[in-house]
């Protein structure tokens, strides 16, 4: 009588034993790295033509966020200043500073400044800047401490999990709406007082935030 | 295999066939539509071509494992840059649509707009709602016009003698023709161009027919969408045009009018009219429409009584209808010969109808008919006391333009030596007789200024770029003579000139460009500071008090009486002495839209045809013919003969030889045609067109002479044999099974039982399937109690049994939709507002044959004819094709069912409901399995077999060979807004969560510190109901007791599509209904479908069905408990 299975079914054990591991130790290492703020960018922080320092400006000269990011109120995009809106100060301001080059020959041209993306979300995804900060959600939640950052980069993940800790429990962001723009504020009561205020809030604006799909996709 | 829902038992009467029947294959249930119907998509379209599922996993599984090697390594985001502008724009906020006024120009109508730009391109139109008469609704065609703007085979480039040439040449050949027309005074020049009704344009003509008295200015336009002017003319001696007030007309009577898509004003029109049809409550007025019709049109469909009569004994009609109506007896003799079925009786009632409404009636003929038609029409409103009530005649300016005719013979004795063709395509649409493409070639120089590169260009010597009228600056008039501005969205694509800049060079003028031409009317007609006056006219997109002033008009006895003096001999139309009727495309117009893919794939309302134009013929002819040999098992017999499968309609080969020309096509058999009219739909069969249009269909103005331009007789049809040809028909695609779909009731009956609609289908005979009471019990509750019932069911489901967890429904809003059937007219334009909106691409004439088209709205037509009855149900006799049918209409999107059957399936949850009650899809999501369609019972699911978006229709199937991705022009189009779908991954209606997202974030931008969130209602509108000139879309927040939708929905004719099933749609429809004239000859007490309802639901009984009926119904109890209902 022959056998049923040929001979070189022995190995069988074995090379499944070596396939799991090698299998294994892929998907260990996938996971380990998508999850890891590499794949999520976090840290991000490309050299930019013009080496704006958010710390300079809006930290140590307070001007308001909303001075060049000015239709972030109105619009879902939170628009980057065009070159006229630097040359008001600094036609006056280090006029003739090397590192401004760009932005007067912009200015003088037309040609836009070409900066470089930080902050993305995926194409179907449609964030709506106005309708956060106008509800009393801070920058700094998705932004983190912008007015301590000499170059910008990336503080927070923004992948769905991030969007959707906060959706689910709003009420750890929600501030004052003219608050939103102090990245250093805090609430005074510490994280209860936050909660607490951040509860009340929720309530007395009717504050739902979208947990599903038709909120951010299209 | 899909899921199949448990529709009661059939009885045996029900067996043998179906009571609506939206295609002669489905009336006669052959085993091929059975088969169809049990399928989730049409047969085929879930087939790879040439290779089994086994064998394509196999191939797959080794592709995938390569691919896995490559996923681990670099998908590096690319690096992205944010260019904003240099300088500050003012008005522009990046992310925020512009909105400018601007209007779509056709002919002598113009349809006031609103343009959505982003960031500097147009990429939707809505009406223009401070244009009052049409409140904001649009067309089909205007919805479509964008995508032409960015048609990456719009000519790009002017040429002179085939070389292109830069602006600069053209300019100076422009002034060339103009210094040498001053030189001679214009001896020798000519103008051929389209009809329009810019006052700017109509200024420079003046001048240069005052520089160039001896120029030839003709105008030619192969559609005709107005009444002649000699029936005016001659009927009361002045230049006037009929202006109709349909909203207070209680009695219409159509003379082959299609007054809803084919006249200059049908916005209008279609709007007023339903006004007069809508009823919201027992008491109020419904008006009655009685068609009479050489083809199926719109009209058709929606009227209370039809009559099929040939094209050519319309006028004759009007005369039987007018001895009638006016008592005059010299009528009588225009009308010797006419003979119809039941014609004394017919035209009585009629008449006598039409006298009891002196005042409040409308007789309207179709503007192809001859002018003594008209002159009769008119003629019997000044009878009727219409004038100054129903009917207004507004003075128009007279037409001064030669004729094309007058053009080709100044041509033939050489009198022309530069010839200017404005737009137009007369080498492909000039009347046949003229040999137009020939007398091109005796014109020394011919310059043709043209959007497309097209026919006429072929032949002329100089091809001139024209610009697009979003990227203009013009003006027109609107049907009832509002100047509204043409305003450019962008600045020309291809450096495209205005025909206004082409009039103004070659005129002379010193200034030439368009804007201040524009300027320089306007003001001067608006008067005050001019800056400001023209600031005002392009805010409002009109110009106010600019209409066409309503004249009085009386009757001119001796000009009408010369008018009419002749009348003409009615011939005897037989299968050997044939009509022939020239009608115009719905979608493609004369042919100007060939290469619009957005209106090419859009099915006929009719005959639900897309891609291709056919000869119509009636089912009696077809039975001459011999082509119909075994009754309504025609099709079978022609599945036999031409040996099809799947549901494609392979159409007979017909040659038609009229006026001397043969011209072949296809074959349709459409029922409700006159026995021996042949309908040819022209502005098909283009030659040189863009790869979309090219190719498309058959052209049939060869057989179209100046002196036949609508219609002739003494053709004959041969039939081509062993030849076929497939039609894209989706006639037969998303079929759904079920009952009751199109509920529709008689006016007396609505008076008296105002819900009769819930008393209809299988939800009215079992138990309560939600809530404690039926649909019919709930039908008697006043009204407010009812909209507060639906309030309370939307947000507190109870879900019963039911294991699937749905969300919650705690939103704020909660979101619905109601279609009026009543008045929806089937004008398709909610079909490419949704594609326009939503970035729906098109497939090609393959894949929709293949049942793979993508609209997420789709119109079902449904036919019944009322001559079943249960004993003879599959006798021969009711097996015949019905030559009388009633039409209804229904429009499909996904219907958002409470309790959506396609989310129980989706393996990935791909596919839930969000907390407004909105049935969401999320693309990223969907792994393709289609489960999710496989389960609907709507069939409103879409599958992207193939990434339509990135390949070209005629290559999808070259894989990597072809070329892939989007160009650039085409990109422009798209609403950023709406993710562009890929291959693979299933779509369908979202209500438009776009408009909607948007309008909360306004709300909620607008509340800031407050709990002021809920969108008011009427601020959130869904594309479909935003274009729809019949209002009869309504969508909003049920909620709320006191929106529209939902008092929309609290109306008693109120029910929802399959609603036994209680998946509980947002979607619910108001019944349909008609109002028939009992002394008719044709009438009906009830309507055909309900007839046919009651006779196989009911068979035995009366054909109201007595209640008593129901008990015997057993079967048709649903167990409440299975569907989870209430109880």
């Amino acid at each position: 009588m022959s056998y049923i299975f040929p001979k070189s079914a022995n190995k069988l054990p074995l090379q499944i034993i070596i396939y799991v591991i090698v299998l294994g130790s892929i998907l260990s290492a996938a996971t380990t790295y998508y999850w890891t703020n590499k794949y999520s960018n976090v840290g991000y922080a490309p050299v930019q033509p013009v080496p704006f320092s958010h710390a300079l400006h809006n930290g140590q000269l307070g001007i308001d966020c909303r001075y060049c990011h000015s239709n972030v109120e109105k619009s879902g995009h939170s628009n980057i200043p065009t070159s006229q809106t630097c040359m008001n100060c600094h036609n006056q301001v280090k006029t003739d500073s090397p590192l401004l080059a760009p932005i007067r020959e912009s200015y003088a041209s037309g040609k836009p400044v070409q900066w470089v993306k930080i902050h993305q979300v995926p194409d179907y995804v449609y964030f709506n800047h106005s309708v956060h900060v106008s509800r009393g959600v801070s920058c700094v939640e998705c932004h983190g401490q912008i007015n301590q950052m000499d170059v910008v980069h990336q503080a927070k993940p923004l992948s769905m999990s991030f969007c959707l800790d906060c959706h689910r429990a709003p009420e750890k962001a929600l501030r004052d709406p003219s608050l939103v723009t102090q990245l250093d504020w805090k609430h005074p009561g510490g994280e209860q007082g936050q909660l607490e205020q951040g509860t009340k809030f929720k309530h007395n604006w009717n504050v739902k935030p979208p947990q599903s799909c038709s909120g951010c996709h299209r | 295999m899909k899921r199949k829902f448990n529709h009661p038992e059939k009885s045996s009467a029900e067996l043998t066939g179906p009571r609506y029947w939206r295609s002669l294959d489905e009336l006669s249930e052959t085993p091929g539509f059975q088969a169809q119907v049990e399928r989730e998509f049409p047969e085929g379209a879930d087939n790879l071509q040439g290779v089994d599922r086994r064998s394509f996993f196999k191939l797959m599984a080794a592709s995938f494992a390569l691919g896995g090697v490559g996923l681990a390594a670099g998908c590096r985001r690319p690096e992205q840059h944010i260019l904003p502008f240099s300088k500050s724009v003012d008005t522009n906020i990046p992310g925020l649509p512009l909105y400018f006024a601007t209007s779509f120009p056709l002919r002598r109508q113009a349809i006031p707009l609103l343009a959505e730009t982003h960031e500097g391109r147009p990429t939707k139109l809505e009406g223009n709602p401070t244009y009052a008469p049409h409140g904001g609704a649009s067309s089909l065609l205007s919805q479509a016009s964008v995508l032409e703007l960015y048609d990456p085979e719009r000519s790009s480039t002017s040429t002179i003698k085939g070389a292109a040439v830069t602006p600069a040449a053209v300019q100076d050949l422009l002034a060339a023709i103009g210094k040498e027309a001053a030189a001679n005074a214009g001896a020798g020049l000519a103008f051929l161009a389209g009809q329009s009704s810019s006052p700017t344009r109509a200024a420079l003509i003046a001048k240069i027919k005052k520089a160039y008295p001896k120029a030839i200015w003709s105008e030619y336009e192969a559609v005709q969408d107005e009444a002649p002017q000699a029936a005016a003319l001659a009927t009361f001696g002045k230049h006037v045009k009929p202006y109709y007030q349909f909203a207070k007309a209680k009695r219409v009577v159509a003379i082959d009018s299609d007054f809803f898509a084919s006249e200059s004003g049908s916005i209008f029109y279609a709007r007023e009219f339903s006004k007069a049809r809508r009823v919201k409550k027992a008491t109020d007025p419904m008006n009655r429409l009685y068609a009479v019709e050489s083809n199926f049109t719109l009209v058709g469909s929606m009227a209370d009584h039809r009559l099929r009569l040939a094209a050519s004994h319309m006028t004759a009609f009007a005369a039987a209808l007018a001895a009638k109506v006016t008592g005059d007896a010299s009528f009588e003799e225009l009308a010797t010969g006419l003979t119809f079925k039941d014609q004394e009786k017919w035209l009585e009632a009629c008449a006598d109808d039409l006298k009891a409404h002196r005042g409040e009636c409308i007789v309207v003929a179709g503007s192809h008919l001859p002018a003594e038609a008209h002159a009769i029409a008119y003629a019997m409103n000044v009878a009727l006391g219409n004038v100054g009530k129903t009917v207004d005649f507004l003075a128009v300016p007279a037409d001064t333009s030669a004729s094309i005719g007058e053009l080709a013979v100044a041509i033939n004795q050489g009198d022309v030596k530069t010839l200017v063709v404005l737009g137009g395509n007369p080498a492909y649409d000039a009347p046949a007789d003229l040999r137009f493409a020939d007398l091109l070639a005796k014109v020394p120089q011919v310059v043709r200024y043209g959007y497309y590169v097209d026919e006429t260009s072929k032949l002329a010597g100089a091809h001139i770029n024209a610009a697009h009228y979003l990227e203009s600056w013009g003006d027109a008039r609107t049907a009832d003579g509002t100047i509204v501005p043409v305003q450019p969205m962008i600045m020309p694509l291809f450096n495209g000139l205005t025909e206004l800049e082409v009039l103004a060079r070659i005129s002379g003028s010193d200034v030439t460009d368009s804007y201040t031409l524009v300027f320089n009317t306007i003001t001067a007609l608006a008067g005050g500071d001019a800056n400001e006056a023209f600031r005002k006219f392009l805010h409002d997109g009109l110009l106010a008090g600019t209409a066409y002033k309503v004249t009085e008009v009386g009757l001119s006895p001796t000009t009408f009486g010369a008018l009419l003096v002749e009348g003409t001999k009615l011939e005897t139309l037989s299968a050997d002495n044939l009509e022939v009727r020239f009608t115009f495309d719905h979608k493609v117009d004369d042919g100007r839209f060939a290469n619009n893919g957005w209106l090419q794939e859009c099915p006929d309302p009719i005959t639900k045809i897309a891609w291709d134009n056919a000869i119509l013929i009636s089912p009696r002819l077809a039975k001459e013919l011999n082509i119909d040999p075994k009754g309504s098992l025609l099709q079978v017999a022609r599945k036999d003969l031409a040996n099809i499968e799947k549901g494609i309609e392979k159409a007979f080969i017909g040659e038609i030889t009229v006026n001397g020309v043969t011209v072949r096509g296809p074959l349709h058999i459409q029922p409700g045609l006159p026995n021996y009219t042949l309908i040819l739909p022209l502005g098909y069969g283009r030659t040189v067109s863009g790869h979309v249009g090219q190719d498309v269909g058959f052209d049939f103005y060869p057989a179209r002479t100046s002196a036949t331009l609508s219609f002739v007789t003494g053709a004959k049809l041969v039939i081509v044999p062993d030849e076929y040809y497939s039609l894209a028909n989706t006639q037969e695609h998303w079929s759904m099974e079920g009952r009751a779909l199109v509920r529709e009731g008689n006016y007396e009956e609505y008076q008296k039982e105002p819900g009769f609609a819930a008393a209809i289908g299988l939800e009215a005979e079992a138990p309560p399937i939600y809530g404690d009471m039926t649909p019919e019990q709930l039908s008697k509750l006043p009204e407010e109690e009812r909209a507060k019932i639906t309030a309370e069911r939307a947000v507190a489901i109870p879900r019963g049994n039911s294991l699937y967890k749905t969300p919650e429904f705690d939103g704020t809003h909660q979101w619905g939709m109601s279609i009026d059937l009543n008045t929806c007219i089937g004008c398709n334009a909610c079909v490419v507002a949704c594609q326009a909106e939503n970035n729906i691409p098109i497939v090609g004439k393959d894949q929709v044959i293949r049942g793979r088209e993508m609209h997420w709205i789709r119109l079902d037509r449904y036919y019944s004819d009322g001559n079943i009855d249960a004993a003879a149900f599959g006798g021969e006799g009711n097996r015949e094709i019905p030559e009388d049918p009633q039409t209804s209409l229904q429009p499909v999107g996904c219907q958002h069912c409470e309790l959506a059957p396609c989310e129980t399936v989706c393996p990935v949850n791909a596919t839930v409901h969000d907390e407004e009650g909105l049935n969401v899809m999320a693309y990223n999501r969907c792994i393709g399995t289609r489960y999710c369609a496989n389960n609907c019972p709507y069939k409103v699911r879409r599958f992207n077999y193939f990434d339509w978006n990135k390949r070209r229709t005629d290559e999808l199937y070259l894989g990597p060979l072809g070329e892939s991705g989007m160009p650039e022009l085409v990109k422009m189009v798209k609403n950023p807004d709406v993710t562009v779908r890929m291959r693979g991954v299933m779509e369908k209606c979202t209500y438009c969560v776009q408009r909607i997202e948007q309008g909360k974030i306004k709300q909620k931008v607008k509340a800031g510190a407050s709990g002021d969130v809920v969108v008011p209602d009427g601020s959130i509108r869904t594309a479909c109901q935003q274009v729809c000139p019949a209002e009869s879309i309504v969508f909003g927040n049920i909620k709320d007791t006191e929106s529209a939708v939902s008092k929309a929905k609290a109306r008693e004719q109120d029910y929802a599509l399959l609603g036994y099933l209680n998946i509980r749609p947002r979607t619910t429809y108001l019944a349909k209904l008609r109002n028939p004239n009992e002394e008719m000859p044709d009438y009906a007490s009830l309507p055909l479908s309900r007839k046919e309802y009651n006779t196989k639901n009911h068979p035995g009984h009366s054909e109201e069905g007595a209640p008593a009926a129901k008990e015997e119904h057993g079967h048709t109890a649903i167990n409440a408990q299975t569907f989870g209902g209430l109880s």
